[in-house]
């Protein structure tokens, strides 16, 4: 909060920023019959921790003296907070959906989510077939739920006046999230990476800004480099970590603290198994950070728009990661009232590591029918924690 | 609102048409009922007030304002957008929410107001729930309950045939049903009464007894060896009888049950690590409520045995023998224990109970 940004107190940038006129001048150049030429355009986040804080504490008060009906309002508030301060060649991003078409959702998937709750806790007479169901019902629409998702986003992100859309059917969310996900599994974790793929490349191609279409360029093959970078980071961690904990039990073995037979262990093997267990955790945590870091950056690295326009991502993965282990760590510590500090450094890492490298005026998109999509699936990922990749 | 020449607005910003991501600097002007927006290129296009959307505000965001057709608006003049609104009775609800965002008295009362709630969530709104919940639980469900405890409890070997005569587990059973005629309320009762340290038993129960949620009643042969004379084994009784009258077992497990829920949505995507870390405050916080519990049932067996015996030292004597695992003992052989070891007991502290049945026998013969 020491830290202020040069857009005091974050007023918007008027039409017409000086970033904006170099493309400008690159798109007068562009229809000679030459090369074209690329203008890269900054990604920026103006957002402020202090002023985020406010916004998350008080929308999170309202919700709590709301009983939770305010929730959507406070999401879209939040959301909108992000898109809002997200920059891109002078004009702003927008979140733009509705709270009422969210609470709808929030509704149903909450009803079906407390009544298997009940069922597997408190096991009423005919639970099984009740907590049945509704697993059975979720594992099936799980891959159609993600599409609704992915297509609700879409179409709530407007930049330029212009609508994201995504085009995504079921027939490939059923492969993308079923089958892929199901293969994985069987194949214990073998295919994961392949799994990995299929998704990206299920939200990426399916994307559009206005009528442009996005593209993938994204291989297999690298998904596969980066599992197998979490797996050695993984079990190298876990190596380093066991050796000083297994010396340590040893070591208390002799002094005769092992007393595990016919009594409770001794303190320094609580400690020890205590150390190692949240050694593990922190380790997973890791691991399982770079992945979804390096995943973002090499997707971000592989998007084409229309054909014209590329995305690209500088940020390191491993500092990504090290904001996200540091950031775990203030919330624990602060019982999470630094959520939002973690939010906006975060955010503000990531975006200043993106660029927009463009071959036409980013203010030459046009737009396309958008329909109205429900908002169910959205609901069901915000409030099951259906992790869609980033 | 219906202020007959309200002063002419003039708002500068961007304008996008809906169609394209083309953006020109446009000018919008709001005089009477009409909106006259000028855009970059000789652009004029009007529309009625009643056409204009505009977006709640959002802390350090331009506002935009929408027109049919998917036309937008855009202006960092939050003050001039402000009035507007203010004119058209728009947004009140959200604005007033923006004014609470930008201030941070209120967010610092947010934060006092957040602490404050699940303060008093987790100290009174939980357990009067899960009191609700356990007293709205159908008496079949406390039947399974029961039915299946006593499986696990036998099928694992944690209690065994009780080796007491066949006359003296009469005597006991006939001390259980006077007890719950008394104060056992509407229940199926009935007293299990069991070898507390079986053979390769995985946990010694040892001397004790407990109740489930429908009214099985299990007391050990440890225990009734412990008793001197058998009102001290009523008051025990009794006081198993409250924790079912009071459906305390029941309310246990919805407690847990919403404490585990609260972990996970406060906790969020904290990985697993805050699993972890939440596990020991919520186990406290657990043993807190079993202490609420454990101190009304012991009202129950204080009312008992007042009204039987006139004193309720026999449960008195009984808490101390168990206690002290000492045949010989009585209540004056329990010490006070430190505050910081009551508060990781489960139990309220032997002594801390012995005062309080005390304290009721004073009170009844005080009346």
């Amino acid at each position: 909060m020491t830290e202020r940004p040069d857009l005091t107190s974050s007023s918007p940038v008027p039409p017409g920023p000086p970033t904006r006129e170099v493309p400008r001048v690159v798109a007068e150049v562009a229809h000679l019959p030459t090369a074209p030429t690329a203008a890269t355009h900054p990604l920026s986040f103006t957002g402020q921790s202090g002023e985020y804080f406010r916004i998350w504490i008080v929308n999170l008060a309202l919700t709590v003296v709301t009983l939770g009906l305010y929730l959507p309002w406070a999401r879209v508030r939040q959301r909108q907070y992000f898109y809002g301060h997200t920059w891109l060649d002078g004009q702003n991003f927008e979140y733009t959906a509705s709270p009422l078409a969210l609470l709808r959702g929030y509704l149903i998937v909450g009803a079906f989510f407390l009544t298997y709750t009940l069922a597997t806790n408190l096991q009423f007479q005919g639970w099984e077939i009740v907590a049945g169901v509704i697993g059975v019902l979720f594992v099936a629409l799980y891959p159609w739920l993600v599409m609704k998702s992915l297509r609700f986003l879409a179409v709530s992100t407007t930049h330029r006046g212009l609508r994201f859309r995504h085009h995504g059917r079921a027939g490939g969310a059923y492969t993308a999230y079923g089958l892929a996900n199901v293969a994985a599994v069987l194949s214990g974790g073998l295919a994961l990476p392949w799994a990995w793929f299929m998704q990206r490349r299920y939200q990426v191609e399916n994307a559009a800004y206005g009528s442009a279409r996005a593209t993938f360029r994204g291989d297999v093959g690298d998904f596969y480099v980066i599992g197998l970078t979490g797996l050695a980071v993984a079990i190298g961690g876990g190596l380093l970590l066991a050796v000083p904990v297994i010396a340590l039990l040893v070591g208390l073995g002799i002094l005769g603290d092992f007393d595990v037979v016919g009594g409770l262990p001794g303190p320094g093997i609580i400690a020890g198994i205590v150390i190692l267990y949240a050694g593990l955790l922190a380790l997973y945590g890791v691991a399982w950070q770079y992945v979804r870091a390096a995943t973002l950056r090499y997707v971000l690295n592989r998007v084409e728009v229309g054909g014209v326009v590329r995305t690209q991502a500088t940020f390191s993965p491993w500092r990504l990661v090290w904001i996200g282990v540091s950031n775990t760590v203030a919330q624990v510590l602060t019982l999470g009232l630094a959520t939002p500090w973690a939010a906006v450094r975060r955010t503000r890492y990531v975006m200043s590591g993106v660029q927009v490298r463009a071959i036409q005026s980013l203010d030459a998109f046009c737009a396309d029918f958008t329909p109205e999509e429900n908002a169910l699936g959205e609901a069901a990922t915000e409030l099951l924690d259906i992790n869609l990749g980033f | 609102m219906t202020d007959p020449a309200p002063p002419t607005l003039t708002l500068s910003g961007v304008y996008f048409d809906g169609r394209t991501s083309r953006d020109r600097a446009a000018t919008l002007e709001v005089s009477g009922g009409t909106l006259v927006l000028r855009a970059e290129g000789g652009l004029e296009t009007r529309w009625e007030i009643t056409q204009l959307g505009i977006d709640p505000p959002i802390p350090g965001i331009r506002r935009v304002l929408k027109f049919p057709g998917g036309a937008r608006f855009e202006t960092a003049d939050d003050a001039g957008v402000s009035a507007l609104e203010a004119r058209l009775g728009r947004n009140r609800g959200l604005g007033r929410v923006r004014r609470l965002e930008s201030r941070w008295g209120t967010a610092l009362g947010a934060v006092a107001l957040m602490v404050l709630f699940a303060w008093g969530f987790v100290a009174f709104g939980l357990p009067a729930l899960a009191r609700t919940a356990a007293t709205a639980t159908p008496d079949t469900v406390l039947a399974t309950f029961d039915r299946e405890t006593v499986e696990l409890l036998e099928g694992q070997g944690y209690v065994g045939p009780s080796r007491l005569s066949a006359a003296r587990q009469a005597q006991l059973q006939r001390v259980f049903r006077r007890v719950t005629a008394r104060v056992g309320g509407d229940y199926p009762y009935r007293l299990l009464l069991r070898d507390g340290a079986p053979q390769d038993a995985p946990f010694e129960l040892g001397a004790n007894a407990f109740a489930l949620p429908g009214g099985t009643v299990f007391m050990t042969d440890q225990l009734v060896r412990l008793a001197r004379d058998d009102r001290e084994l009523a008051g025990v009784l009794a006081h198993e009888a409250g924790h079912v009258t009071h459906r305390h077992g029941l309310a246990g497990v919805y407690q847990g049950l919403g404490l585990s829920l609260l972990t996970v949505a406060v906790t969020g995507d904290l990985i697993s690590a805050g699993t972890f870390a939440a596990a020991v405050p919520a186990a406290l916080l657990r043993s807190g409520y079993s202490r609420a519990a454990e101190t009304e049932s012991d009202e129950v067996a204080a009312r008992f045995l007042l009204r039987e015996y006139g004193t309720t030292k026999p449960l008195r004597d009984l808490l101390a023998r168990l206690e002290t695992q000492d045949r010989n003992a009585d209540e004056t052989d329990v010490e006070a224990g430190s505050r910081v070891e009551d508060l990781l007991q489960t139990h309220p502290g032997t002594a801390q109970r012995i005062r309080h049945l005390r304290e009721l026998e004073e009170r009844a013969k005080a009346r």
